[in-house]
């Protein structure tokens, strides 16, 4: 091989272009922008995520919608239905004949008017069965008393009441929805839309404050017990292993039991008792972060254990923390709603989805739309951050990264 | 073998332990005493009842006594109800709460596993479309609802079950299916998530290409594996069965134990509540125990050393 001049003819400038086919194009993402594009593709957790997002809306401002008050009572106007069979008497003006055999004027928009009062006396309402009532000069007779002589009769009614309006019997027309209490009233006169979104401020509130409280147990009891290991690490989680086999609900009913119920105490004991699976996921974090070259270099710089544990280990367990918090929220709802049901919720009147059911199976029978809103709004609200938790577990899952 | 069960038995005896304590000091840390009403009673009243039922005694005697009581199955007289055991309670209580719980948690294995398969074995069919529907819905739904909705549609308008108590087969599936609708949702969703994930396993298309017939497959390969965690759940769902059962059973008015425990709740009767609470968490960490022993048997992966 004989030694080959090189010109410096031959040393040519490389262009730019082809040093740029080695750079990457795609913009790199940080982890937490893979992970929200990631769960926008995810169709269903969107949804969930808007659904949990007009929830919480409902909740701030759903006072709007209607012009009640959560706790102003009008007993005259207790358990109207949100959906009224009406019939007509003058151009203008409707009644609907309530269950209790009561008479109130309707307008045609589907407003509540008044409770009418009957001009007949106590005794002909006893003895006929029926109530007479005047309408703008109409003369309107309610006549109940089809179940009374169908049973003197032993058979069964084939109608409850009958109405007359100047003698002549009137059939309902159509049904309006009731444009003064949307989502009807409960036993005591009060709008249930504004009780439900009253509730929804309560029931988010326990379920939100609860999921804080066992995050800040868990978190500091897991990373206490991974960082430090050895027997400390030892001893906890033994602690944590005796907790998990205990069925805990009996732990928050005892502890709400000596605590007396009420809004913070519920918060206390749910967030209480209910941190060890969130200890479980941050110890397990921190055991392998903590072998990682960050923190040696923190530990080598003289950082404190305090602030490796809160500045450097949890920050990067978050993603597991997250999807467990996001998992922790609806089983919290749906505790409270249990404990509400076993007579441990919010005192009156303030009202939770939970008391608002449990106060609704009383008149189920008769009224069995007081229990339907506060179940839809717990089932809609539990399924949406299921399916929100879901989309979260897998978008923050890095063995599901691409 | 035996080496692990005198461990578990160890670790249960010291949860049994800490499951007493602490519910004996929690119940009293209670402000006031249990006979503190809203008239007040003359000293001299308290001074009898606290004699009567040991409550002057110092708490750690107290304490030992109470851990004695619990040994021999002796958990002292209801404060509220005069002349009323605890046990005696648990003893009336305890089998309807037993048989209803029972059949809850029989039908949520027998049903939730096979359609669990089957819709997994049909992926993205009709059925399985129906089944994800129905299981993601019924973890949604709280059981008082599930209860409430069956009692208002079937019992009321329809007027085919009776609507409280327990006589007659009728009366039985009204509870059950309210107790069993969540468990039996998840289960279903946990056991067709785990046979989908085994069925995509390497040895599951290794024992394909070897021509094992399908049905040897499913049933002696996948269904094998993927039911360990169903195993695993089998704890936890007891202890749901059984919290459910406080509503399910104040719903239909069913004399059951959880009937008590609601009860004691409202009337503040301290002896009832840590007694039916320590017989729940005994009851539920034995169960457990034996899951435990059982998953250890199916899975020969796990050692007993351990």
């Amino acid at each position: 091989m004989d030694n080959k001049k090189i010109s410096p003819e031959l040393w040519e400038k490389v262009e730019t272009e082809a040093s740029q086919t080695e750079k990457i194009t795609r913009k790199s993402l940080t982890y937490w922008q893979d992970a929200w594009r990631r769960l926008k593709k995810n169709k269903l957790a969107m949804f969930g995520l808007a659904v949990v997002i007009l929830i919480v809306l409902f909740a701030m401002f759903g006072q709007h919608l209607t012009d009640w008050d959560y706790s102003s009572q009008t007993l005259k106007n207790a358990n109207l239905p949100p959906k009224m069979d009406v019939y007509p008497v003058t151009e203008d003006k409707n009644v609907f004949v309530h269950r209790e055999y009561t008479l109130f004027l309707v307008s045609d928009k589907g407003e509540i008017i008044e409770r009418l009062e009957p001009t007949n006396g106590t005794l002909d309402i006893m003895q006929n069965k029926r109530r007479v009532y005047e309408v703008d000069g109409n003369e309107v007779v309610l006549d109940f008393s089809f179940i009374a002589a169908a049973r003197l009769k032993d058979e069964v009614a084939e109608k409850s009441f009958e109405l007359k309006v100047n003698d002549e019997l009137v059939e309902t027309t159509e049904s309006t929805w009731n444009m003064t209490y949307l989502l009807g009233t409960d036993d005591l006169g009060r709008d249930l839309l504004a009780r439900v979104r009253y509730g929804a401020t309560i029931s988010l509130q326990i379920a939100l404050v609860a999921t804080l409280v066992q995050f800040f147990v868990g978190v500091f009891y897991g990373a206490i017990s991974g960082y430090a290991g050895g027997t400390v690490d030892n001893v906890m989680m033994r602690l944590v292993d005796i907790i998990s086999t205990i069925p805990l609900l009996l732990y928050v009913i005892l502890l709400m039991v000596v605590l007396g119920s009420g809004l913070s105490t519920i918060m206390l004991a749910l967030g209480l008792v209910y941190w060890v699976r969130m200890a479980r996921i941050v110890r397990g974090e921190v055991l392998s972060l903590k072998e990682q070259e960050f923190v040696m270099a923190a530990k080598t710089l003289g950082a404190s254990t305090w602030r490796i544990i809160s500045r450097h280990l949890v920050p990067n367990a978050l993603g597991p923390i997250i999807v467990s918090l996001a998992m922790m929220i609806p089983s919290a709802i749906f505790t409270e709603a249990f404990l509400s049901f076993i007579g441990l919720g919010v005192p009156a009147p303030m009202a939770s989805w939970g008391t608002l059911a449990n106060d609704a199976v009383k008149a189920l029978r008769s009224y069995p739309h007081q229990l339907m809103w506060p179940s839809l709004a717990i089932s809609m609200t539990v399924l949406s951050f299921n399916f929100f938790g879901d989309g979260l577990r897998n978008a923050l899952d890095p063995k599901l990264r691409r | 073998m035996g080496n692990y069960l005198v461990k578990r038995l160890f670790s249960m005896l010291i949860t049994l332990w800490f499951v007493i304590t602490i519910t004996f000091f929690l119940m009293h840390s209670i402000p006031g005493g249990p006979f503190t009403r809203e008239k007040e009673l003359p000293p001299q009243v308290i001074e009898a009842l606290n004699e009567k039922y040991h409550l002057d005694d110092p708490l750690y005697k107290q304490y030992f006594d109470y851990l004695k009581g619990v040994v021999t199955f002796d958990l002292g007289p209801s404060f509220v109800m005069t002349g009323v055991e605890v046990t005696e309670l648990i003893r009336k209580g305890f089998p309807y709460s037993a048989r209803m719980g029972g059949l809850a948690a029989l039908i949520v294995l027998i049903l939730g596993i096979p359609i669990g398969i089957i819709s997994a074995l049909k992926q993205n069919s009709i059925i399985d479309y129906i089944v994800t529907i129905i299981a993601t819905i019924g973890v949604a739904v709280p059981g008082f609802v599930v209860a409430t909705v069956y009692i208002y549609i079937f019992s009321s308008k329809l007027s085919l079950v009776p609507s409280f108590g327990l006589d007659g087969w009728k009366s039985y599936i009204g509870p059950v299916l309210a107790l069993s609708f969540f468990s039996l949702a998840f289960v279903m969703r946990l056991m067709r998530s785990s046979m989908l994930e085994v069925l995509g396993a390497d040895y599951i298309r290794t024992a394909r290409a070897k021509g094992i017939p399908e049905p040897i497959v499913i049933f002696k390969h996948a269904l094998k594996n993927a039911i360990i965690p169903i195993i695993t759940y089998i704890g936890p769902m007891i202890a749901a069965i059984l919290t459910g059962s406080f509503v399910i059973e104040k719903i239909f008015a069913i004399p059951g134990m959880g009937k008590y425990f609601v009860e004691s709740v409202g009337n503040r009767d301290y002896t009832v509540l840590m007694g039916t609470t320590v017989f729940y968490a005994a009851l539920v960490i034995v169960a457990i125990l034996t899951v435990d022993v059982a998953y250890t048997l199916v899975d020969p992966r796990i050692k007993f050393g351990d």
